[in-house]
């Protein structure tokens, strides 16, 4: 696949006001996005996902590294390269509440040197895709979260742009129109091949909508690869065992030398060991132990990871040996 | 043609503003007038007879342009001060037309709608002190092109530094009474003011409208120094808004506070 953006080593510190300090917020990154990919760029707060984000937006000057959008580089061709992204970075904030709908779509589009003919056709298709026709002459602050959500994302495309970023695209939007704002953009990444940057820290809607992530923890990439891989590398280790009755002290301890990560929960007449099986050759053990001890076992489970839980292994470490960086 | 798309679009904005907030604009024009009457009625009552006319027209003329200065050099940095706050900012900071050129039409649709405005309030001044001033729309109008174009520069720097700071308020305060004596003073008292930005193109518009001077009266020396704050303001505004621009990059302060 043809990569649409490409970050190459990548470098930004702040000077703290007070100390003098300097903070790397971003150290040495690089990853490619590709066209038409959904890729989810996470982190805990304070990662550096913002400022990477700014930094591909053209709002903040990385101190060194590169970045190309469709093959411009974004610093010494900064306009050029904008002409090919859009970004919504805060939401509803990014919108002006006492200008209705249409005329929000209308306003950005001519800052960006569009006349409100040339866009007539386009915002009328927005606006019916995403469902704010009857909503047109409304003022922003009168519109749901939901509603100005949607409205921000409409801004977005409407630049025309190739690549969108969206910082937290379903932040404090209710169930139905988060799950709304995610088939809108499945549908513009199908229909309009266009290529998408997600934030987020509800790991649903990474799981749900990423092909791809790219996971930051302070200021370094710990993670490049496919939500498919990930999830498959942490699912296939967590096992829930239900016993019939409880271990003993012993078992309990010849357990914990094999596996010192095991938990033992005994209830009133069974109890559940919960492990994480590294290799199989684990499983074959732990079945020994069990069996030369003759402790009765009920069920085995194995345990659905999520991918919040796979990204918070991620970013305790967890992963540094077992996975690389493959995209 | 693409900017004047950015213009039309930012003409369009500020007038659905204007009509949005049509109570504060109200509000604006009566507290402008009222502090126009208490000038008047200040002058009528405890001012020098005999030079009661001339002070009124002087009044009427620098009293105008105060507006107009604050309209123009203070108002962007309010404009700047509260896109920060929303967070509209970022976007404007992302149009591959580049801030300033944004920020520039924002200057010139403000100044083109508020105009109206100040033509509204000249005539009222006028008719409410009884002085009819000589409105010589083809002298005025050069002088007040170039004056304008000094203003802009002005508000650039005002906006590049608004844009880094932010917390500016303070000084956008302060600003209004610096703008007041700047349009207040004649250059006869202080001649050197000439080389500040827009001082000497209203002394040229008071020559017109108080004394009945034409374009072609005035000395090259005026309009060459005239033509050179224009350009040297312009300049200078745009060099520091983009310093300030680049300056706000590197240290990411385009976000909210």
């Amino acid at each position: 696949m043809q990569p649409i953006v490409e970050v190459k080593n990548l470098k930004k510190s702040y000077k703290k006001r007070k100390t003098k300090e300097y903070i790397t917020a971003v150290n040495d990154i690089s990853f490619t996005v590709n066209k038409g990919e959904i890729l989810g760029l996470l982190g805990p707060n304070g990662a550096g996902k913002t400022t990477t984000i700014k930094m591909i937006c053209g709002l903040v000057k990385p101190d060194s590294g590169s970045i190309s959008i469709n093959g411009i580089d974004n610093q010494s061709k900064r306009l050029q390269a904008q002409e090919h992204i859009s970004a919504v970075l805060e939401g509803n904030r990014n919108l002006y509440w006492r200008l209705t709908v249409r005329e929000n779509l209308e306003y950005f589009a001519g800052n960006r040197g569009k006349s409100r003919k040339e866009v007539s056709t386009q915002i009328d298709d927005l606006l019916e895709q995403f469902n704010l026709k009857n909503k047109e002459k409304e003022m922003v602050n009168r519109l749901s979260r939901g509603m100005q959500q949607k409205l921000a994302i409409a801004v977005a495309l409407l630049a025309g742009s190739e690549v969108i970023l969206l910082d937290e695209p379903t932040l404090g939007l209710d169930i139905e129109t988060g799950y709304e704002v995610r088939e809108l953009l499945r549908e513009i990444v199908r229909t309009q091949k266009k290529t998408i940057i997600i934030t987020s820290h509800d790991m649903d809607v990474i799981q749900d909508l990423c092909e791809r992530t790219v996971i930051i923890n302070s200021g370094k990439i710990v993670t490049n690869d496919y939500v498919e891989n990930l999830m498959k590398l942490f699912d296939v280790r967590a096992y829930s065992i239900k016993l019939d009755g409880h271990l003993s002290e012993e078992q309990h301890h010849l357990l914990l030398e094999k596996f010192p990560q095991l938990v033992y929960t005994p209830d009133t007449y069974q109890s559940v060991l919960e492990v994480d099986l590294t290799q199989s050759q684990e499983m074959y053990d732990l079945f020994d132990i069990l069996k030369l001890e003759q402790i009765p076992v009920d069920t085995i489970d194995r345990k659905t990871v999520n991918f919040e839980q796979v990204f918070m292994k991620i970013v305790k470490g967890e992963s540094e040996d077992a996975i690389p960086e493959r995209a | 043609m693409q900017f004047l798309n950015v213009l039309n679009a930012n003409i369009r904005r500020e007038y659905i503003l204007l009509k949005r907030y049509l109570p504060n604009t109200i509000a604006m024009l009566i507290t402008f007038y009222v502090l126009f009457l208490g000038m008047f009625f200040g002058i009528t009552l405890i001012g020098d007879p005999s030079t009661q006319d001339a002070n009124i027209q002087y009044v009427i003329v620098n009293y105008i342009f105060w507006f107009l200065a604050m309209v123009v050099v203070n108002d962007i940095g309010w404009q700047i001060t509260n896109e920060a706050t929303q967070g509209t900012l970022e976007q404007l900071g992302m149009s591959p037309m580049g801030i300033w050129k944004i920020m520039f039409s924002r200057l010139l649709s403000t100044t083109l709608i508020e105009f109206v405005i100040i033509i509204g309030l000249l005539y009222l001044s006028m008719f409410t002190a009884g002085q009819w001033l000589n409105v010589d729309v083809l002298s005025i109008l050069p002088v007040l092109i170039l004056t304008l174009i000094s203003m802009f520069g002005l508000g650039l720097i005002i906006a590049g530094f608004t844009m880094i700071l932010k917390q500016i308020q303070a000084f956008l305060q302060i600003l209004q009474f610096i703008l007041a004596g700047l349009t207040f003073v004649p250059l006869s008292v202080a001649p050197f003011l000439a080389f500040f930005p827009f001082v000497k193109g209203i002394d040229m518009v008071r020559e017109i409208m108080i004394n009945g001077v034409t374009i072609s009266e005035f000395a090259m020396a005026d309009i060459a120094i005239l033509v050179f704050n224009a350009i040297f303001y312009f300049g200078i505004g745009l060099f520091i808004f983009l310093r300030c621009e680049r300056f706000a990059m590197q240290k990411g302060l385009l976000a909210h506070y």
